[in-house]
């Protein structure tokens, strides 16, 4: 499945080159198709002053007030992200991405298995994969669901679920890659605004949970269900699991565990340069129970009292079956 | 090689669990027990939700019991009629147990509750059978010769009314103790995951006076039948019965047993019962640690 996977991947990476060679020449147009979108390409983005948030590593940080970006290697001048007004502009930078599967299946054999993520940065101003231009963020989302945490204390010697918070729509799966720490792309706040990364998951307590447990609990409660949920697997952050694979084109490969509940994952990529918010994309990709499991599965919640008559007539059947077969040998 | 197991939401290696089902199986053909009170536990030790643990337990449970009860039938050794008394018990019990699981899980509390219930009902027992082993040891080793135990024919069970007569026991007797012994290990059932025989056998001996030749017939009988009903109200209520994993179980377990019931023909009684006796003892110490040991996570979750 995998090898069926990669076959697929590098087919469309093939093709979504060719795509951006296409567009980057008619002046960036982003291709949308049925199932992706894209999302928020706010251009009033780009022009805002911002400070960059930390100085990149790599290269040499350009005062965003400079009109002439000093590029180590190459003379082309290249405008700086808020490009005076009189400039030159050349078309802001779109992003665009997909999903190496439209749909994933969940068999009986599922051990987990990784989602790619990869896409191009249309218009990019980037001279070569390792120049660090953009930073690019990840985040694949699996469907919400009511969650309970409960919390356990001593009560007479014995460890008993003493109290509980319940969260409305918790993500089942969240998964976030990006070029570099999320920290260092851009400004806690500005990673909050689009709720980027695990602590800004938005978690949302219950009603109930929200008049009977105080604030600074509620925070316990919360850092606790992100804990459980990366323990499981389900919640996983990779600092450096966004790679530029040319000057535009970018690749992140996300492992999907065994446990992530079936349904429909949104993957989410977002274009920062220099701490601010160029552009970002939604996709989606489908996660489905397939074969027996899917039939089990069903079976199980739908139609119960048939799937517990089936169990007790295998039981009975594989009971006087080995009988059976064991009588015949021992006798 | 890996397996999904898709009520438990879990990948799991398929040799762990059939060779756990086999091991099982073959102590249970060792000690002739139903096995069910370490199947559970060791299910519920490997990361299986408790609440799966109790409901495939009960289905692993039909499995291995199925053909000693068809084969006790054709010996004759099933008191059919007090049988159905006390499966009617069973089954009430069942219901009751399975609604009760359904509000603990609601409230969160499940997991405590099985734990102490296992450990109320391994050490009790462990601890009787114990000493019971031991002072057996102890008497033939002292060279006495030893009876089986015979006490008087009556007591105030029998007093009580709506009488009825079974004959194949030879009881004339009122039906509320073996409704309520049913109803009780009915109950076991649909919390613990066991079959109950650990405490449906003593109780026929002891309150019921029920003939020893037909005891482990008739609870072989109730048992079939209450954890299938037990089984299919799990799966109803809780949907907490996983196919795959009682499979897996079945599997191992009838395999093991026809080991074990040959490697229990070579040792001799007391020292099996001792043997099962510290093994339960074991299992009652692991569950009573957890409960007072702090746990290393101190919050958990579930879907609400």
């Amino acid at each position: 499945m995998a090898v069926r996977w990669n076959m697929s991947w590098r087919k469309a990476a093939v093709l979504s080159v060719v795509v951006v060679m296409a567009v980057s020449g008619s002046g960036g147009v982003p291709a949308t198709g049925a199932a992706t979108g894209a999302e928020g390409a706010s251009p009033e983005a780009t022009p805002k002053q911002k400070k960059p948030a930390l100085a990149k590593p790599k290269l040499p940080r350009p005062e965003s007030a400079s009109p002439i970006r000093p590029a180590p290697s190459v003379t082309v001048p290249l405008p700086s992200p808020a490009a005076a007004p009189g400039e030159r502009a050349l078309p802001p930078e779109r992003i665009e991405a997909d999903v190496s599967a439209r749909s994933i299946a969940v068999t009986a054999n599922f051990k987990g298995s990784e989602v790619v993520v990869f896409g191009t940065v249309d218009n990019s101003r980037q001279l070569s994969p390792e120049a660090g231009t953009y930073d690019v963020v990840v985040a694949v989302e699996g469907g919400g669901a009511s969650a309970v945490v409960r919390r356990k204390s001593n009560l007479g010697g014995l460890w008993l679920n003493t109290s509980a918070a319940t969260f409305d729509r918790v993500p089942s799966y969240y998964a976030v890659a990006s070029t570099r720490p999320l920290d260092e792309i851009a400004e806690s706040d500005e990673l909050a605004k689009y709720g980027i990364g695990l602590e800004n998951l938005s978690l949302t307590a219950a009603e109930q949970t929200t008049r009977s447990i105080n604030a600074s609990e509620l925070r316990d409660f919360k850092t606790a269900l992100s804990r459980l949920k990366v323990r499981e697997g389900l919640y996983t952050n990779d600092d450096y699991g966004v790679t530029f694979s040319g000057r535009s084109l970018f690749r992140s490969t996300l492992a999907l565990p065994a446990n992530v509940p079936v349904g429909q994952l949104v993957a989410r990529v977002y274009l920062f340069r220099e701490g601010v918010l160029l552009n970002r994309f939604t996709t989606r990709v489908g996660l489905e129970r397939t074969g027996i499991e899917r039939f089990i599965y069903e079976a199980a919640h739908k139609s119960s009292w048939l799937y517990g008559i089936f169990v007790v007539i295998i039981a009975v059947l594989s009971g006087l079956a080995a009988s059976m077969m064991f009588g015949r040998v021992g006798n | 090689m890996h397996i999904y197991l898709p009520i438990a939401e879990m990948s799991v290696n398929i040799f762990l669990f059939l060779s756990m089902g086999a091991a099982v199986g073959f102590l249970s053909g060792l000690f002739g027990v139903g096995g069910g009170f370490l199947m559970t536990p060791l299910l519920i030790f490997t990361g299986v939700p408790s609440a799966v643990a109790v409901g495939t337990g009960a289905a692993q449970i039909v499995a291995s019991s199925v053909s000693g009860a068809l084969a006790q039938y054709k010996r004759n050794n099933v008191d059919l009629k007090l049988g159905l008394v006390l499966m009617a018990g069973g089954v009430a019990g069942a219901i009751i147990g399975v609604q009760m699981v359904k509000i603990l899980r609601e409230i969160g509390q499940f997991d405590v509750f099985v734990s102490i219930c296992y450990v109320l009902f391994l050490g009790v027992i462990g601890t009787l059978m114990m000493i019971e082993s031991l002072s057996t040891i102890k008497k033939k080793g002292a060279g006495q010769t030893l009876s089986a135990r015979r006490t008087g024919q009556h007591s105030w069970v029998h007093g009580l009314p709506f009488k009825m007569r079974f004959t194949r026991s030879k009881l004339y007797t009122s039906v509320l103790p073996p409704l309520a012994i049913g109803a009780f290990v009915g109950f076991l059932v649909a919390i613990m995951g066991v079959g109950g025989g650990f405490i449906m056998v003593p109780a026929m001996i002891y309150l019921l006076r029920v003939p020893t030749n037909v005891v482990v017939g008739t609870s072989l009988f109730q048992i079939v039948f209450v954890t299938a009903t037990a089984t299919i109200l799990q799966a109803a209520t809780n949907q907490t019965v996983d196919v795959v994993l009682a499979f897996l179980l079945m599997l191992g377990g009838v395999v093991g047993a026809q080991f074990g019931a040959s490697a229990g023909a070579k040792l001799r009684g007391e020292q099996l019962r001792f043997l099962l006796a510290a093994m339960v003892l074991l299992v009652c110490i692991r569950f009573a640690f957890d409960l007072v040991a702090e746990p290393r996570e101190l919050f958990s979750l579930a879907k609400g």
